[in-house]
C-alpha cells in the first residue's frame, strides 16, 4: 500500500534540470533544418513545373465582369499561373464581404494579339472554367507562346491544308519539321560560314592594309559571302511564304509564318506519358539551347557553356598554383612564426569578400596587365580594347585567385594528414625529398586536394559578384570555344548561369514572363553547386574513414 | 675468413643517388620555394595593388612653374584663357586683345572690330566663363560683348589652339557718358543680364539690362532689350563689385562697406531685394576684398581685406520657403590682403591670393589643395577650363604659366569621412551620390552611408542568424544523436553552399512579396515560436517517465519539426486578424480606417516601409551566415574533451547544466570566433544585398526600410565608373576598407581558435 505510494512519487520525477532549454536549443535545428529543406524545396517546386506542360483552361466571366484581355468577349484562355486569396477583402454593393475571395492569375500568351501575357481574375467573376480540347499551344520564336485553333496551313508553292482535312495533323507536324529543317540551315550558314568570312575579312581589312593582294583576296571573299547570303534570303523568303493560319481564342484570326514556329502540342489531349515526354523534351530544348526574347524563353546553353569553361579554366590556373604553396608551407619552409602568420592569413583570404577580388580582377587584370596586353600585342585594333576589356580569362583568374586559400588549406590538411612514418621510411629508403613527395606525399592527399579543387570549383560556379565587374554579359553573340582558329577565345565576353539569375530576375523588362525561366535557372544552378559540394563532402569523408581506421 | 661481399654490395655507386634524381630535386626546391613564394606574395599583392589604386585620392595638388613670358608695356584690364590653358588673352584699354602662345612664348595684340571707329577707352571688363565671352564697358558709358571663340586644331598630332575674336557693336547702358568701373554678365541662353556699375560727379550707380533672344522660324534670331533697370536705390551703401550669376536672373552688388545685396529677378520682370548681409560683420574690418562666384552660381565666395575666406550658399533656410545665402564653409586667413579670386569650370575649387601669396582651395571639402608663397608678386590670375594650368600675371607684367596637377580634387580625408556641407544643403550631413543629372552637379562620395549600411545589413542579419545557429550548434555537438550527425553536418555544408544569387534572387522574388503582407503574421511567428518551444519543453518534461521515454535524448529536434511546422502555419494564419485589431490606421488615400501594417508602420513611426528592406536581407543573409557560425562553433563545443562531460555528469550535473557551465565555457572561444567569421561573411555579402534592398544609401536604423553596403555599392557602381576617376577610386577605398574589416575579423577569430587549440593540448 505504501509502495503504490513510492512507485508514484518515482514515475512523477521531474526531468532534468534545464530540460525546457535542451528543447529550445533543439527547435534551433530544427528551424536550420527546415529552412535548408524549405529553400530548396521553394526553388524545385517551382523549378520544376516550368518544364511540365499545363492544361489550358478556358474561363468563362459571369455577364457584366470586366474581361482584362481586350476583344476576348466573356472568356479568356490561358493556363493557370497562381490562385490564391485577395488580401484586401472584395465587397459587394451591400457593404458585406463576397463569399468567394479568391484570384486567378492566368498566363493568356498571345502576347501580339492581345498586348499583356498575364491576367487577373476575380474568382466571383467566373462562372464556369473548362478545358478545350482542340486548343493548341504554339511555341514560337517571338512573342513566346500563342494559344489558338489551328485553321488551315499554308506551303510555300501556295497549296492549302484546312484543319478540317483528314491528313491536317500529319501535314502540320511535317510543315513544323521541315521549318525546323530549313532554320537549322539558315542557322549554319549565316552563323558558321558567314561568320567565318567575316573574321577573314577583318583581318585582311586590318592587316592587309589595303595591298593589292588583300583586295584581291576580300573581292573574292566578297563573292563568296554575296553567294552564301542569297542562299540564306531564298531560305528566309520560304520561311516567311509558308504560314500557319490560326484562330486566337478571342476569334481573330492570325497568320504565322513557318519559320516563327518551334513547336506546338495540344496541351488538353496529352496523356500522362506524353505529358512526361513532353517534359523531358523541353528540360532538353531548356539546356541545349540559345536564349530568346531578351532571355526570357529559349533555353540556357550559352549560360551553361561559359560557366563550365570559366570554371575550367579556373581550375587549371587554381591547382598548380594552389597545391605549390601549400607543399612550399607545409613541407619547405621552416616552421615558425613567419609560416604561422602566413598560414592565418592565407586562411583568412578565403574570408575576404569575394567582390574585393572582383575589384582587384578589374583594376590588375583588366586594366593593367590586359592594357598592357593591348599595347604590345593588339595595338591594331585601339581604341577598341581586346584584353584591356572584361573576358573569359581574366574572370577564371579573378576567381582563381580568390579560390586559391580554399586549394592551399585543402591541400595543406591533406599534406599534413600524410603519417610521418610513411614520408620517414621513404626518405630512410634513399628517396630525395622531392621523390617522397612526388611518389609518397601527393598520392596519398590526392583526395584531399580534389576535395579542395571541387569546393573551389563550386564557389566558382556560383559566384557573381566579382564577375559582374571582370567580364561577364548577359548576352554574349558569340562562345568563348568555337570552330574558328585559335578554338579557345579568352578575350571573349561569356554568359554566366548566376549572372543570368541576375540579370533576368532584375534587370527584365517583363519580370513576371521571366520568372519561370529564374526558376529553372536557379533550380539548374543549385543542383550544379550541391552535387559539387556533395563530391566534395563524399571524398572527405571516405578520406576521414581511411585514415580514422588507420593503415599506418 | 669473412667470405667477401658479393660484388654488387661493394660498388660504391650503390650507395650513391643518381644525378638525375638530384637535380630534379634540386629543381623542384627551387620551383617550390619560389612557386610558394611567388603565390604567398601574389595573395599580398592584392592588397598593396588595392591600396597603390586608393593612394592618389589622398596626395595634394602639384604646381609646378613651365615658364614665364615678359608682355609688353600696357595697363590690362582682365585675363582671360582657353580650355587648354594653351592660348591665354589680355584684354588692353584700347580694345586689342592680347594673345599668348604658350609653345612659342610670343605675344600677339590682336584688335577687335566694334563695327565703330571711334576709340573707346575700356575700363572694365567681365568674362562668363560658361558661355566664354567677355563683356566690356567703357569710359564713356557703354559696353560690348567680345568673344575669343577658340578652336583647337591638331596639327601632326599636337593640338593647336587658335583664336578670332569678334564683338558686337558698342551699345548705350545705364547713366548715358557714365564711366563704367565694373561689368558684370548673366547668359542663360534665352535671357541675357547685363549689368554695369558706373560713376559721374562721384555719384556711384548700378544699371542692368535685359535682353531676350526672338525665336523666329528661321532659326536664332537677334537680342533684343527686355527691360532696362535702374538698381541703384536698391542698394544701401556706395556699391563697389557687381556679380551676376550665369543663369542671367539675379544681381548680387558688395558695397565699400561690406554689405552684400542680393537681388532677385522676378517672373514679372521686376528686381527685388531678396536679402542683405555683412559677411564679415563679426571682424573688426568687414570690408570685402574680392568676391566671385563659385562654379554652379549657387555659392559666392568672399575674401575679407584682413584675408579672412568665407563661402555663402544658396539654400531654404529652415522652415523658410526661398533660398537666401547662408555661410557654409569658412577657410584659414590669409597672411596678405588678397587681390584677386579666380575660379574653374570644372569643379567647386577657387585660387584665392595676393601679393606672393597663393592659394587653391576647394569649396565643398574646406581643402587647401595647394598653397605657396610665389617668387613674384600676382595682380591677377586664371585657371584653365579643363582645370590643368594655372596662369599668373606679376606686377612686372611677366605672365607665368604653372602646370596644376590634380585630378582628384574633390577627394580627400574629409569629403570621403567627414561631415560636409554640399551646395543646396541646408545643414552639414554624410552623403553618397555619385552620379547626377546636371553639368554642375557635384558628386558627393562620403563613405560613411555605405559603412552604416554595412554595419546595418549585418546587425540584422546577425541578430537573426546567431541565436539559430548556437542554439543548433549546441544541441548538435551536446544533445544530438551521434547517429543523425551524418545527416546533420552535411545538410549544414549544403546551406554554406547556395550561391548568394540565389539567395538574393529568392529574396527579392519570393520572400519580399510574402513577407510585405504578411508581417504580422511574421512578428507572430517569431515571437510565438521560441515561447512555444520553451513552454513544450516545460511540458515535456512535466510528463510521467512512462510517456518521455518515448522520445530518445537525442531526437527531440525530429518531434519539432512537425510541431514548428503546424504552429508557425496556425500563427502565419493567425497574422491578418492580428493585424486587424493591433494595426489599425487612416488611410490617407481614402481616410478609412484601414488594417494594414504598410500604412501603420509609417503612421506610428514616422519611418519608411519598403518592400525590400533589412527584414528580408536578415533573414536571406542569415541563410549565409548560419552554416559558418554553426560550423566552427559545432567544431569548438564538439572537441571540448570528454574527460571534462562526463566528470560534470558524475558529480549529478544534468545534461544541460554541464552544456552550459562545462562545455559552452571551455569552448567559448572557438564560439567567439564562429561569430567572428559570420560577422566578416555578413560584412561582406554582395548579391544578396544588392538584390534584395533598394540599394538607397541613407542611414537610418529602421528595419523595414533599405541600406546600401560598401560592397553593393562596388557592384552597382564600379561596371560604370571610368578607369582612374575618383569614383573608380573611391570604390577602391571601399573594397580596401571591406578588405581591411574581414582581414582583421578573420585573423582576430583565427588567432582565438588557435588559442583554443593551445588550451586543450593542456586539459
Amino acid at each position: 500500500m505504501s509502495s503504490a505510494h513510492h512507485d508514484d512519487s518515482l514515475t512523477r520525477t521531474h526531468a532534468a534540470h534545464g530540460e525546457p532549454l535542451v528543447w529550445l536549443s533543439a527547435m534551433g535545428l530544427a528551424l536550420g533544418m527546415l529552412m535548408v529543406v524549405g529553400l530548396l524545396g521553394v526553388i524545385v517546386s517551382h523549378g520544376i513545373p516550368v518544364f511540365w506542360p499545363s492544361p489550358v483552361l478556358e474561363v468563362t466571366l459571369k455577364p457584366g465582369a470586366k474581361n482584362p484581355v481586350p476583344g476576348g468577349g466573356n472568356t479568356l484562355t490561358g493556363t493557370l499561373v497562381q490562385q490564391r486569396s485577395k488580401r484586401a477583402p472584395v465587397l459587394d454593393a451591400d457593404g458585406h464581404r463576397q463569399a468567394d475571395q479568391t484570384e486567378y492569375q492566368l498566363f493568356v500568351g498571345n502576347k501580339d494579339a492581345y498586348g499583356v501575357n498575364f491576367a487577373f481574375v476575380d474568382g466571383a467573376d467566373v462562372e464556369k472554367i473548362e478545358e478545350p480540347k482542340d486548343i493548341y499551344v504554339i511555341e514560337r520564336m517571338e512573342y513566346g507562346i500563342a494559344f489558338g485553333f489551328p485553321e488551315r496551313i499554308t506551303l510555300a508553292d501556295g497549296r492549302t491544308v484546312a484543319a478540317s482535312d483528314p491528313g491536317f495533323a500529319d501535314a502540320l507536324a511535317e510543315f513544323v519539321a521541315e521549318a525546323s529543317r530549313r532554320r537549322n540551315e539558315i542557322g549554319t550558314i549565316e552563323k558558321r560560314d558567314i561568320g567565318r568570312i567575316n573574321a577573314s575579312l577583318n583581318n585582311l581589312k586590318l592587316k592587309g592594309r589595303g595591298s593589292e593582294e588583300s583586295k584581291i583576296e576580300i573581292a573574292a571573299l566578297d563573292e563568296r559571302y554575296n553567294k552564301l547570303a542569297a542562299e540564306a534570303r531564298a531560305l528566309r523568303a520560304v520561311q516567311q511564304s509558308a504560314t500557319l493560319t490560326y484562330k486566337v481564342p478571342n476569334g481573330k484570326e492570325r497568320s504565322l509564318a513557318a519559320g516563327d514556329i518551334i513547336g506546338y502540342y495540344q496541351a488538353n489531349r496529352l496523356g500522362f506519358f506524353q505529358k512526361a515526354g513532353l517534359f523531358l523534351h523541353n528540360i532538353w530544348s531548356f539546356l541545349s539551347q540559345d536564349p530568346r526574347e531578351a532571355n526570357t524563353e529559349g533555353g540556357v546553353f550559352p549560360a551553361i557553356f561559359g560557366t563550365f569553361v570559366m570554371t575550367m579554366l579556373m581550375s587549371i590556373a587554381v591547382m598548380p598554383f594552389g597545391v605549390i604553396a601549400a607543399i612550399y608551407l607545409r613541407e619547405y619552409a621552416k616552421q615558425g612564426f613567419f609560416v604561422r602568420a602566413v598560414r592565418i592569413a592565407v586562411n583568412n583570404l578565403a574570408g575576404v569578400p569575394s567582390i574585393v577580388f572582383g575589384v582587384f580582377g578589374l583594376g590588375f587584370f583588366v586594366y593593367f596587365v590586359g592594357g598592357s596586353v593591348d599595347q604590345l600585342l593588339f595595338s591594331d585594333y585601339l581604341p577598341t580594347p581586346t584584353f584591356g576589356t572584361g573576358g573569359i580569362l581574366w574572370a577564371a583568374l579573378t576567381l582563381a585567385l580568390m579560390t586559391v586559400p580554399v586549394v592551399i588549406v585543402a591541400t595543406e590538411e591533406a599534406v599534413a594528414a600524410v603519417p610521418r612514418g610513411m614520408k620517414e621510411g621513404s626518405l630512410a629508403c634513399g628517396a630525395s625529398k622531392w621523390q617522397t613527395i612526388q611518389r609518397i606525399v601527393l598520392p596519398a592527399s590526392l583526395p584531399g586536394i580534389l576535395t579542395g579543387l571541387v569546393l573551389a570549383m563550386a564557389r566558382g560556379a556560383g559566384e557573381v559578384a566579382p564577375l559582374m565587374l571582370v567580364g561577364v554579359v548577359k548576352l554574349a553573340p558569340s562562345l568563348p570555344i568555337d570552330g574558328e582558329f585559335p578554338f579557345l577565345h579568352l578575350e571573349r565576353k561569356f554568359m554566366h548561369l548566376g549572372f543570368h539569375i541576375y540579370d533576368l530576375g532584375f534587370q527584365s523588362p517583363d519580370s513576371e514572363a521571366a520568372k519561370p525561366m529564374v526558376f529553372a535557372t536557379t533550380l539548374l544552378l543549385i543542383i550544379l553547386v550541391v552535387l559539387l559540394n556533395l563530391t566534395a563532402i563524399l571524398i572527405r569523408e571516405r578520406l576521414r574513414k581511411k585514415y580514422s581506421t588507420g593503415a599506418f | 675468413m669473412a667470405t667477401p661481399l658479393p660484388s654488387h654490395a661493394t660498388d660504391r655507386k650503390r650507395f650513391e643517388t643518381g644525378v638525375w634524381t638530384l637535380w630534379t630535386d634540386r629543381l623542384m626546391t627551387v620551383v617550390i620555394k619560389f612557386g610558394g613564394a611567388m603565390v604567398i606574395t601574389a595573395v599580398f599583392g592584392i592588397f598593396l595593388f588595392i591600396l597603390f589604386q586608393v593612394f592618389p585620392l589622398f596626395l595634394a595638388a602639384r604646381v609646378t612653374e613651365l615658364k614665364s613670358v615678359p608682355l609688353p608695356d600696357a595697363k590690362f584690364t582682365i585675363l582671360g584663357v582657353d580650355e587648354w590653358g594653351a592660348k591665354p588673352f589680355l584684354v588692353k584699354p584700347d580694345g586689342k586683345m592680347l594673345f599668348v602662345d604658350f609653345a612659342t612664348g610670343k605675344e600677339s595684340a590682336v584688335p577687335v572690330d566694334f563695327g565703330d571707329s571711334a576709340p573707346h577707352e575700356i575700363t572694365a571688363a567681365a568674362i562668363n566663363k560658361r558661355e566664354q565671352k567677355i563683356a566690356v564697358g567703357t569710359a564713356d558709358g557703354k559696353y560690348a560683348l567680345v568673344s575669343p571663340d577658340y578652336k583647337s586644331v591638331a596639327v601632326d598630332g599636337v593640338p593647336s589652339v587658335s583664336a578670332s575674336p569678334s564683338a558686337s557693336a558698342f551699345k548705350d547702358i545705364g547713366v548715358p557718358g557714365a564711366k563704367v568701373l565694373d561689368i558684370a554678365y548673366g547668359d542663360s541662353g534665352a535671357q541675357k543680364l547685363v549689368v554695369v556699375l558706373q560713376e559721374m560727379d562721384g555719384k556711384k550707380s548700378v544699371s542692368a539690362l535685359q535682353l531676350k533672344r526672338k525665336h523666329s522660324l528661321l532659326g536664332k534670331g537677334a537680342d533684343e532689350i527686355a527691360g532696362t533697370f535702374d538698381l541703384t536705390a536698391l542698394i544701401p551703401g556706395r556699391p563697389d563689385n557687381i556679380l551676376v550669376p550665369s543663369t542671367g536672373d539675379g544681381v548680387v552688388a558688395t558695397t565699400e562697406d561690406g554689405t552684400v545685396t542680393y537681388l532677385g529677378l522676378d517672373p514679372e520682370g521686376k528686381f527685388q531685394p531678396l536679402q542683405s548681409f555683412r559677411p564679415f560683420g563679426d571682424l573688426g574690418d568687414a570690408r570685402i576684398a574680392v568676391a566671385d562666384f563659385l562654379f554652379g552660381d549657387v555659392s559666392l565666395i568672399f575674401g575679407a581685406v584682413g584675408g579672412e575666406n568665407r563661402v555663402f550658399s544658396l539654400f531654404y533656410p529652415k522652415g523658410g520657403s526661398v533660398r537666401l545665402f547662408g555661410q557654409t564653409h569658412e577657410f584659414p586667413k590669409l597672411a596678405c590682403r588678397p587681390t584677386y579670386l579666380v575660379t574653374t569650370l570644372r569643379n567647386k575649387a577657387f585660387l584665392i591670393g595676393g601679393r606672393n601669396e597663393a592659394s587653391l582651395r576647394y569649396a565643398t571639402t574646406e581643402a587647401i589643395r595647394w598653397q605657396a608663397d610665389l617668387p613674384f608678386t600676382a595682380t591677377n590670375a586664371v585657371i584653365s577650363g579643363k582645370y590643368a594650368r594655372i596662369l599668373f600675371l606679376d606686377d612686372e607684367r611677366r605672365l607665368h604659366f604653372f602646370a596644376l596637377d590634380d585630378p582628384h580634387p574633390d577627394s580627400g580625408w574629409k569629403a570621403l569621412f567627414g561631415k560636409i556641407w554640399y551646395e543646396g544643403a541646408s545643414e552639414k550631413k554624410w552623403e553618397w551620390q555619385s552620379t547626377g543629372g546636371s553639368d554642375d552637379f557635384e558628386p558627393k562620395y562620403s563613405l560613411i552611408p555605405l559603412i552604416f549600411g554595412t554595419m546595418k545589413g549585418t546587425l540584422y542579419a546577425m541578430i537573426f542568424a546567431v541565436p539559430i545557429a548556437l542554439l543548433a550548434a549546441l544541441y548538435t555537438s551536446q544533445f544530438l544523436d551521434p547517429r543523425l550527425r551524418g545527416i546533420v553536418k552535411p545538410t549544414m555544408e549544403i546551406m554554406a553552399s547556395l550561391p548568394s544569387v540565389v539567395l538574393g534572387f529568392l529574396a527579392a522574388i519570393y520572400i519580399a512579396p510574402l513577407i510585405e503582407r504578411q508581417i504580422p503574421s511574421l512578428l507572430l511567428v517569431t515571437v510565438g515560436l521560441p515561447i512555444a518551444a520553451a513552454a513544450f519543453g516545460w511540458f515535456w518534461s512535466e510528463l510521467p517517465i512512462q510517456l518521455r521515454k518515448f522520445i530518445r535524448p537525442g531526437t527531440e529536434w525530429l518531434v519539432f519539426i512537425p510541431i514548428l511546422l503546424g504552429l508557425g502555419w496556425i500563427l502565419w494564419s493567425l497574422g491578418p486578424a492580428f493585424e486587424s485589431v493591433a494595426f489599425v490606421t487612416t488611410d490617407p488615400g481614402t481616410g478609412k480606417k484601414v488594417a494594414d501594417f504598410r500604412y501603420w508602420w509609417p503612421a506610428v513611426t514616422g519611418a519608411s516601409f519598403d518592400q525590400r528592406n533589412s527584414l528580408v536581407v536578415g533573414f536571406m543573409m542569415g541563410f549565409a551566415v548560419i552554416p559558418i557560425i554553426f560550423t566552427i562553433a559545432e567544431d569548438a563545443l564538439s572537441n571540448v574533451p570528454g574527460a571534462l562531460k562526463t566528470a560534470s555528469m558524475a558529480c549529478g550535473a544534468s545534461r544541460w547544466q554541464t552544456a552550459m557551465r562545462i562545455v559552452v565555457p571551455t569552448a567559448s572561444a572557438g564560439i567567439f570566433s564562429g561569430l567572428m567569421i559570420g560577422l566578416g561573411r555578413a560584412v561582406g555579402e554582395t548579391m544578396i544585398v544588392v538584390m534584395a534592398t533598394g540599394n538607397t544609401p541613407i542611414m537610418e536604423w529602421n528595419i523595414f526600410s533599405g541600406m546600401r553596403t560598401l560592397s553593393a555599392n562596388i557592384a552597382v557602381e564600379l561596371p560604370e565608373a571610368p578607369h582612374a576617376s575618383t569614383l573608380y577610386r573611391t570604390l577602391f577605398l571601399g573594397a580596401l576598407l571591406l578588405f581591411l574589416l574581414t582581414f582583421a575579423i578573420n585573423t582576430l577569430a583565427e588567432i582565438l581558435r588557435q588559442h583554443l587549440r593551445e588550451k586543450y593540448k593542456t586539459v
